[in-house]
C-alpha cells in the first residue's frame, strides 16, 4: 500500500519538476554596454543577452539588434563586432530526472539511516545477546545457510532479515577495518 | 614434452596439452605421481572411474579432461561437472584480504573456454560483453552530469536571495557543513569502503588482491551519493578519482551476470581494467586518455585484448557522454580552450620551469599528506572521523568564502584560468588596458591593469590555501578525489607565471629571447597556456603519470598544438618529483596502508637468493601434507596448528618429493563437504591426494577407505630451486602473478615463498620496516 503512494508521489514530483520553465537551447551573447562603446568611455561593464533562436541566427543581428537596435543609432557596425555569441544546449529533462532520483535516494538513505540508528537497536535489543563474528560472507551464505531450512511461511521475511544481518555484519567488519584498526583507506 | 608418459597411447593429445600447460612444472608433478601408479589409470578413460567424475579446478589436473574429453562418451559427464564449476561450493574462490593466483584463474578460464567453444556459444558471450559497458557508462554519465550541473544551481539560488554578504557567507558555511555531515555519516553508516579516492585500492585489487565488498552495491550507491554531497560541500576535492571507483563497482556488479567473469578473479580484473578506463573517460571526456590511464596507472595485467576492449568501452562512454552533453557545449570535454596560437621556442624554458615548480608543489603535497595520514592512522585523531570531516569543512568554508577564486567551483576556476582574456571575460584577471574592437581579430598585447595585480595576489593566496586544504582533505572519510585540486594548484601557479612572462614580453618586446615574434601588435604569450602546462605539471608530479597525462590534458582542453609543452612539463615534473620523493601519491598511500602491491615498475636490484627468502627459516619445519598417509584428524590438526594459506603435498615426509600444492581454503571446504556428503567419514579416514583415484576408489558399501581430494590439488605448482636469484623470483611473481612458489633442492621440497615474503624482503632490502606489509 505504501509502495503505491510512494510511486505516485514520485511520479507526481517528476512531472511537476520536469514541466519547469527552463529551456534546453539558448544563444548567449556577451557585449560591452552600449554606452561604453558609443561614448568611447572604455568602461568594463559587460551585459549578456540571452535568447532562444536557431543556431544559425545566433549572432549579433539575430539576438542583439532586435532588442537594443534603437539605442545604437545606426552604429551597429561598431558595436556588433565586440559581441561574442555562443550557442549552448543541454538536456534539462535528463538532468531533472537524475536530480529527482538522487534526491529521492538521499532521502531514502537518510530515513533508513535514522531507522537504523534510532529504532533498530530498540527492536533487536534482546534478540542478539551475543553473536558470532563471521568474516566470510561466502561461507555463511552458501554452505548450509539457515535460509534453506526455513518453512514456507515467513520465508521471504526471514530471508530478508538474514540478508540484512549479513550486510550489517559486513558493514561492521568494514567499519572496524577503517575506523578502529586503521588498516585500510587512511 | 619428451618424457610425456601419454605419448605412446594418445599421440594426438600431446600437442594440445603441451600448448596450454606449463612445461617446466610438468615433469615434477608427473614424476612424483608415478609412485602411486596413477599414470596408467589416468590415461585410460574407460569405465574404471565412473564414481569419480573429474571436475577440474586447477590447471595441474586438467590434462585428465583433455584426454577424457576426447572420448565422446565422457563428454557430458565431465563437462557438466564443470559447468557448475565444482560440486564443492566455494572452491576456486578466495578469502577476504587474500592474494589471487593469476595462473590458476587464467587456466581455469582456459578450460572453461574450451567448453564454450565446444558448445559453440562463444559468440553469444562476446555479444553480451559488448552490451555491458553501455549500461555501465550510462550510469557513470548520469552521475557525472548531475554532480556538475545541479548543486551549483541550488547554491546559486540560495546566494542570490537577500544578497547580504554575511547572510550568504553563513548560508555557504551551513550548507557546506550539512552536505559534509550527511556525506560522512552516510559513508560511516552504510559503506565505509566508499571513502577516499579509491584509486590506490583499485590498483591493489587489479594487481590481484581480494577486498570483499569494496566493489559492491552499497559501496556504489554510497559513493555516488556521497561524492555528490562532498563535491557540493565545497571541500577541496575532485570527483574524477572516485569516478574510477564507481565505474569499477559497476563493472564488478555487472560481471556477476556473466559467470565467466564473475567467478574468475583473473578474468574479472580484465573487466575492471576496462571499467577504470571508462571511469576516467567520462570524468574528463577524454576517451583515449582514459584507456591510457588505465594502462599506465591503474592496471597490472593488461593484455592487448583488454586494451582493445577498454578502447571499445571508452568509445561507448564517449557516445553516451556526447548524447547527454553534460558540459553544455558541443565539445564534450570539461575545459575546452578556444585559442590556437603557436608558442615560440623560447617558451620551452618557462614550461620546463613550470614543470619543476609543479614537481616541487607535488612533492610538498605528497609528503605533507602522507605525514598527516600517518598521524591520523596512529593517533587519536583517527577515532573521530565525522568530527574531522566537519572541522575540515568548516575551516575550508570559512577561509574559502572571502576569496572569490576559492569560493567558486574548482572546475570553473580551472576553466577561467585556462582561458584567454577574450571580450566576454570580465573577471579582474582580465583587467588589461586593451580595447576590443572585434571578437575575431587577434588579441593585442597590453599592459596589465590594477585588477590583474590584485587577482594575482588573490591567486597566490588561493594557491596556498588550496594546497593546505587539499593536504588535510585528501584522506578524510568522505569520497574525495585528487585530480581537480591538483589541476587547480597547477593552473594557478601556471597562470601567475604566464602573466609574468606576458608582461615581460610586453615591456621588452625586442630582446632576443622573443626572436622578434612579439614585436608586432599581437599578444604573443598566452597566460592560459601556462596555466594548462602548470596544471599538467602538478598533476604529473602528484600521480607520476606521463603519457596518459599528456593525452588527457590535450583531450581535456582540445589543444592538440600544445603537446610538446605538455610533454616537457610532465617530464620535468616527473624527474623533479622522482628526485625529491620516490613515490607518487597513490603508491605512497599503498605503502602507508601496507597493501600487498608488487610494483611492476620498480626494479629489484639486490643479490639475494631464493633460499634466503623462503619460509621456513632454519631450524623450523615445513608444514606439509603427505600424499596418501594422513588421516582427516591429522589434516585438521595441521590446519589448526598452523595458519598458512596453503600446504605443499609431498609423497612422504622422509622423501619430500613434491606432488602438488593445496590451498587451505579448498582443503577446509573439501573436508567439510566430504563429512557432509559421504557417509561414514570419520577422523580416521585417510586423505588421498594422489593419482586419479583408480585404486580402490569405489568400495561397494561401508565406510570409505579414503577421501579422495585430488581435485583440489594443484598438480603443477610453480617451483624454483633454492639457488634461483631473487631477481628472477620477483620477476616471476610480477609477470606470472603468482601467489606462492615452491622452493626445491635436488628435487626435494625445501620451502615456500609467498607474495608476502617477497614484499617483506623487498621492504627489508630497501631499509623499510618489513612489518608494514599487512594481510596475507
Amino acid at each position: 500500500m505504501y509502495h503505491k503512494y510512494i510511486v505516485i508521489i514520485f511520479l507526481a514530483s517528476c512531472v511537476f519538476f520536469v514541466s519547469g520553465t527552463y529551456e534546453d537551447k539558448r544563444c548567449k551573447c556577451v557585449c560591452p554596454s552600449p554606452a561604453a562603446v558609443l561614448n568611447n568611455t572604455g568602461g568594463t561593464g559587460r551585459s549578456p543577452f540571452i535568447d532562444n533562436v536557431p543556431p544559425n541566427k545566433c549572432n549579433c543581428a539575430g539576438v542583439i539588434l532586435p532588442r537594443i537596435g534603437n539605442l545604437l543609432n545606426g552604429r551597429e557596425q561598431e558595436f556588433c563586432p565586440r559581441c561574442e555569441c555562443k550557442y549552448e544546449n543541454r538536456n534539462t529533462t535528463i538532468i531533472k530526472v537524475v536530480v529527482i532520483i538522487v534526491i529521492w535516494v538521499i532521502m531514502l538513505l537518510v530515513v533508513y539511516m535514522g531507522f537504523l540508528i534510532c529504532l533498530d537497536p530498540l527492536i533487536n535489543k534482546r534478540a542478539k545477546a551475543s553473536y558470532q563474528e563471521h568474516t566470510n560472507e561466502d561461507e555463511d551464505g552458501t554452505v548450509g545457510g539457515p535460509s534453506q531450512a526455513m518453512g514456507p511461511r515467513g520465508n521471504v521475511l526471514n530471508r530478508v532479515t538474514h540478508q540484512q544481518d549479513k550486510w550489517k555484519r559486513q558493514v561492521r567488519e568494514q567499519r572496524r577495518n577503517i575506523y578502529d584498526r586503521h588498516t585500510m583507506l587512511n | 614434452m619428451e618424457r610425456f608418459p601419454l605419448k605412446a597411447s594418445q599421440v594426438k593429445q600431446t600437442s594440445t596439452y603441451q600448448s596450454v600447460c606449463k612445461k617446466g612444472s610438468q615433469p615434477n608433478g608427473r614424476g612424483a605421481h608415478s609412485i602411486g601408479d596413477g599414470d596408467v589409470v589416468d590415461v585410460s578413460p574407460g569405465p574404471q572411474q565412473p564414481g569419480d567424475p573429474i571436475s577440474p579446478t586447477s590447471h595441474g589436473t586438467f590434462q585428465l579432461y583433455e584426454q577424457a574429453a576426447n572420448n565422446a562418451h565422457w563428454d557430458a559427464v565431465i563437462f557438466s561437472g564443470m559447468q557448475g564449476d565444482d560440486d564443492i561450493p566455494g572452491i576456486g574462490q578466495y578469502d577476504d584480504f587474500h592474494t589471487i593466483d593469476w595462473q590458476r584463474d587464467i587456466a581455469r578460464d582456459r578450460m572453461r573456454h574450451r567448453y564454450i567453444v565446444k558448445k559453440r556459444q562463444d559468440s553469444i558471450w562476446d555479444l553480451i560483453k559488448g552490451i555491458c559497458p553501455i549500461g555501465r557508462n550510462y550510469w557513470s554519465d548520469l552521475n557525472n552530469s548531475f554532480s556538475w550541473l545541479t548543486w551549483p544551481q541550488v547554491f546559486g539560488d540560495r546566494r542570490e536571495g537577500p544578497g547580504a554578504y554575511i547572510v550568504s557567507y553563513l548560508f555557504y558555511i551551513v550548507w557546506a557543513l550539512t552536505f559534509a555531515a550527511l556525506s560522512a555519516s552516510l559513508v560511516r553508516m552504510f559503506a565505509p569502503y566508499a571513502c577516499g579516492s579509491g584509486i590506490p585500492e583499485i590498483k591493489t585489487i587489479l594487481s590481484g588482491f581480494i577486498i570483499r565488498g569494496y566493489l559492491g552495491k552499497w559501496t556504489l550507491i554510497i559513493k555516488v551519493v556521497g561524492l555528490i554531497l562532498s563535491v557540493s560541500s565545497g571541500l577541496s576535492l575532485g570527483k574524477e578519482g572516485p569516478m574510477v571507483h564507481i565505474a569499477s563497482c559497476i563493472g564488478n556488479i555487472l560481471s556477476y551476470l556473466f559467470p565467466k567473469y564473475g567467478r574468475n578473479e583473473a578474468k574479472k580484473r580484465e573487466i575492471l581494467s576496462a571499467a577504470a578506463a571508462a571511469g576516467v573517460s567520462v570524468a574528463f571526456g577524454a576517451p583515449i586518455g582514459g584507456v591510457l590511464f588505465s594502462l599506465e596507472e591503474v592496471s597490472y595485467y593488461f593484455p592487448l585484448k583488454t586494451l582493445w576492449r577498454s578502447f571499445f568501452c571508452a568509445l561507448i562512454a564517449a557516445f553516451v557522454l556526447r548524447s547527454i552533453n553534460p558540459f553544455g557545449n558541443e565539445h564534450s570535454v570539461l575545459f575546452f580552450v578556444e585559442y590556437n596560437k603557436p608558442w615560440i621556442f623560447f617558451e620551452l624554458i618557462p614550461f620546463v620551469g613550470l614543470g619543476i615548480i609543479g614537481g616541487c608543489i607535488a612533492t610538498i603535497f605528497i609528503k605533507a599528506n602522507i605525514y598527516w595520514c600517518r598521524y591520523r592512522k596512529y593517533s587519536k585523531l583517527g577515532q573521530y572521523p565525522v568530527i574531522e570531516v566537519l572541522v575540515v569543512t568548516l575551516v575550508t568554508a570559512v577561509v574559502a568564502y572571502p576569496n572569490p577564486y576559492t569560493r567558486m567551483n574548482t572546475s570553473e576556476l580551472i576553466y577561467l584560468l585556462f582561458n584567454q582574456c577574450g571580450i566576454s571575460n570580465s573577471d579582474p584577471l582580465c583587467d588589461y588596458n586593451r580595447n576590443f574592437t572585434d571578437v575575431n581579430s587577434a588579441i593585442e598585447k597590453a599592459a596589465a591593469g590594477p585588477g590583474v595585480y590584485r587577482a594575482i595576489w588573490l591567486l597566490v593566496l588561493a594557491l596556498i590555501l588550496k594546497l593546505v586544504m587539499t593536504v588535510f582533505t585528501f584522506g578524510i572519510k568522505v569520497p574525495c578525489g585528487l585530480f581537480i585540486p591538483s589541476l587547480a594548484l597547477g593552473a594557478i601557479a601556471g597562470r601567475i607565471v604566464g602573466i609574468g612572462v606576458e608582461q615581460l614580453a610586453y615591456n621588452y618586446p625586442r630582446i632576443w629571447l622573443f626572436s622578434g615574434e612579439c614585436s608586432t601588435g599581437d599578444d604573443c604569450i598566452t597566460p592560459g597556456l601556462y596555466a594548462m602546462v602548470g596544471a599538467a605539471a602538478v598533476l604529473g608530479g602528484v600521480t607520476r603519470m606521463t603519457v596518459s597525462l599528456v593525452v588527457i590534458m590535450f583531450e581535456l582542453t582540445g589543444g592538440v598544438r600544445y603537446i610538446v609543452p605538455l610533454m616537457a612539463a610532465a617530464m620535468a615534473s616527473k624527474w623533479v618529483g622522482d628526485a625529491l620523493g620516490r613515490q607518487g601519491v597513490y603508491d605512497a598511500h599503498i605503502a602507508l596502508n601496507g597493501y600487498p602491491f608488487l610494483d611492476s615498475k620498480d626494479e629489484f636490484q639486490h643479490t639475494s637468493l631464493a633460499a634466503d627468502v623462503m619460509q621456513p627459516k632454519r631450524n623450523e619445519t615445513l608444514a606439509v601434507i603427505t600424499q596418501d598417509s594422513m588421516t582427516i584428524d591429522d589434516v585438521e590438526t595441521l590446519l589448526k596448528e598452523t595458519e598458512h594459506n596453503g600446504y605443499p603435498v609431498v609423497v612422504s615426509k622422509e622423501s619430500q618429493y613434491l606432488v602438488g600444492f593445496v590451498l587451505r581454503r579448498d582443503l577446509n571446504l573439501a573436508i567439510a563437504n566430504a563429512r557432509r556428503t559421504m557417509e561414514g567419514v570419520c577422523g580416521q579416514t585417510v586423505v588421498v591426494f594422489g593419482g586419479g583415484g583408480g585404486v580402490g576408489a569405489q568400495p561397494p558399501a561401508g565406510p570409505p577407505a579414503a577421501v579422495h581430494l585430488h581435485r583440489i590439488l594443484d598438480m603443477a605448482p610453480i617451483t624454483v630451486t633454492d639457488q634461483t636469484p631473487m631477481e628472477t623470483v620477483v620477476d616471476m611473481f610480477r609477470k606470472l602473478g603468482l601467489r606462492q612458489t615452491l622452493v626445491t633442492h635436488n628435487g626435494r621440497l625445501l620451502g615456500v615463498i609467498t607474495k608476502k615474503d617477497v614484499l617483506r624482503h623487498v621492504k627489508q632490502m630497501d631499509n623499510e620496516d618489513p612489518n608494514s606489509v599487512l594481510f596475507n
